[in-house]
């Protein structure tokens, strides 16, 4: 087939396998995808640049809001990057803390994509069980934290919540009964044959393109290159908890569901170590204002894997600099390699395996500046919307709609 | 912290303009001070290809005044982090994309061109990334003197106080 038959398809950046925004230019022969362009920075908001003008301690609110699915990854870099310019310590109770929490956030972002990657597929009751289990660890997070997503756990020094016996007693019955559940996903996983013939082969990013493209998390580790933040560089108090790195050889969509689901149970043996070993005593120190002037490079392993914050400060209650590296970022590097030579409709699984975060790439931050909350309804969101067009010069068309339906 | 000295000192004796910025902050941390172009090009290359940095993480764009800086990210096999500094002056804001040596770094220095006005030379063509169409040229919101309340989000446009209106509201208070 010649370059005169190639079709090129631009799709997003409403886009097709999650609810965010980004921008795929396919450029297609036959069915066969020959190049993709991956447009991104749909959500870019300046939430760095709001860091730079607040202090510390505001800045962590923003930082968690980072990511709705991964923000306590993101807290806990951006707290003990600033603990250690500072000469903090943490008590070892909070460190426990942090990586129960930790563990359970990877529990419910890799149960996340398990259901989305199941919907991918057309296998819809595998995303119904998995999201039935994922309300499980959110409604755990929610009793320990006070919150499904945005715990607000960390501060500055330690931790916000102790946890109390029943909560951990809670928290173990929980696991066992996830558990089981889990080791039903893996079995169905290794063994159901229209599930490996569709994920097989999908999406492949060999050891040598995620060495050069830097992708990171389950991405890599599927693709046989152990890298772990947890172990290569232990933070919190994973130096004192046994964690195993699982890696996978297959190297494509398969192998990358075989390393979550066999995350999550390892997730469940950290935990099960944590609420075990839990030391007692506080739960945090005294955090100074004012930040001694330095730099400081901190790593955590979030669930799409290595999370990297650089922090500057100039001795201030005001950092001079905050960037937030999130592994979407990287991930995206080698989509282009995983889409080239694949089918059309293995588009959508192959963007979706790599679990992209938008608002962790783009850093997106929602400010609602009044203190009422709205609800709108149907008709309203409606108006908003022909009002919106129409300040901006387009004429939507009166159509008319039935009458509003009330869901709240 | 053995083997991090060690690649301090290795660098230093081959880069003699290293002696006296090169630090190890802790262990698995090295930081460098902030080097000119043909340096810094020499160093990066060195470390990819002679002493094992072949991973890049990312790169930090900064404001040091005069300048920009930009910090890069690099690590080897054992997982320790080396930040190499590059600066540019703001009135020529010119340095080589590291594409070809780390491609994962495209995206991060598109980000540069974007938010800083740096001007990277050899990156790949592609999407600009992240600032969205119809930006104002000339306006970069990561350097310091740029202020989020001089843009207008409705006509996409940057209107800071010009230097004489400013001294005028100052004399007049």
């Amino acid at each position: 087939m010649n370059e005169k038959n190639r079709v090129v398809i631009p799709i997003g950046p409403q886009h097709p396998s999650l609810k965010e925004p980004a921008s795929f230019l396919i450029t297609l022969e036959g069915e066969k995808v020959v190049n993709a362009v991956v447009g991104v920075g749909y959500n870019h908001r300046g939430l760095e640049k709001a860091c730079e003008s607040r202090t510390y301690i505001q800045d962590l609110y923003i930082i968690e809001r980072v990511c709705g699915i991964c923000s306590h990854t993101h807290s806990t870099a951006f707290c003990q990057g600033i603990e250690e310019l500072a000469g903090l310590k943490i008590p070892k109770r909070a460190a426990y803390i942090r990586v129960i929490v930790a563990e359970l956030e990877r529990l419910h972002s890799h149960l996340l994509w398990l259901g989305v990657a199941g919907h991918e597929i057309g296998f819809d009751t595998l995303f119904m069980y998995s999201w039935r289990d994922r309300e499980r660890v959110l409604d755990m997070l929610a009793a320990m934290c006070g919150n499904r997503v945005n715990y607000g756990i960390n501060t500055i020094g330690g931790v916000r919540r102790d946890f109390d016996a029943a909560m951990l007693r809670d928290v173990l019955k929980m696991a066992d009964v996830l558990q089981e559940q889990l080791k039903y996903y893996l079995d169905l996983a290794s063994t159901e044959a229209t599930l490996i013939a569709r994920l097989s082969g999908v999406g492949k990013l060999s050891k040598e393109d995620v060495l050069r493209f830097g992708s990171v998390g389950p991405v890599a580790r599927a693709a046989d290159v152990g890298d772990d933040t947890r172990v290569k560089e232990p933070y919190a108090a994973y130096g004192e908890i046994p964690v195993k790195v699982i890696t996978d050889t297959h190297a494509d969509v398969f192998g990358r569901t075989l390393v979550r689901i066999k995350e999550m149970i390892e997730s469940l043996e950290i935990i099960r170590f944590c609420v075990k070993n839990l030391p007692d005593g506080d739960i945090a120190v005294k955090a100074p204002r004012k930040i001694p002037a330095g730099e400081m490079i901190s790593r955590t392993e979030a669930p799409r894997g290595e999370d990297i914050h650089f922090i500057r400060s100039d001795g201030s209650d005001i950092p001079e600099r905050i960037r937030v590296r999130a592994p979407t970022e990287v991930n995206w590097h080698g989509m282009r390699y995983m889409l080239e030579g694949q089918y059309l409709a293995d588009v959508p699984i192959t963007i979706a395996a790599i679990d992209p975060c938008y608002s962790c790439t783009d850093r997106a931050i929602v400010i609602r500046s009044d203190d009422q909350t709205d609800v709108t309804d149907w008709q309203g969101l409606r108006q908003y919307s022909i009002d919106w067009y129409q300040k901006r010069g387009v004429n939507v068309p009166s159509v008319k709609m039935p009458e509003s339906k009330k869901y709240f | 912290m053995q083997n991090e000295q060690a690649i301090a000192d290795r660098l230093s004796e081959k880069f003699e303009f290293l002696k006296d910025h090169i630090t190890v902050q802790r262990e698995k941390r090295i930081f460098t001070g902030f080097l000119g172009r043909e340096d810094f090009e020499a160093v990066i290359s060195y470390l990819h290809g002679e002493m094992g940095f072949s991973r890049a993480h990312h790169v930090v764009g900064t404001d040091e005044g005069e300048d920009l800086g930009f910090i890069f990210l690099l690590s080897n096999a054992d997982g320790i982090i080396l930040a190499l500094k590059e600066k540019a002056p703001k009135s020529n804001p010119k340095i080589k994309s590291m594409t070809a040596l780390y491609p994962c770094l495209e995206l991060h220095e598109r980000e540069l061109v974007d938010l800083f006005g740096a001007q990277v030379e050899g990156l790949p063509e592609g999407p600009t990334y992240p600032l969205p169409d119809g930006w104002p040229k000339g306006s970069y919101p990561m350097r310091k003197d740029w202020n989020p309340k001089y843009f207008d989000k409705e006509t996409m446009t940057y209107n800071p106080p010009s230097e004489n209106s400013e001294k005028e509201t100052v004399s007049k208070q």
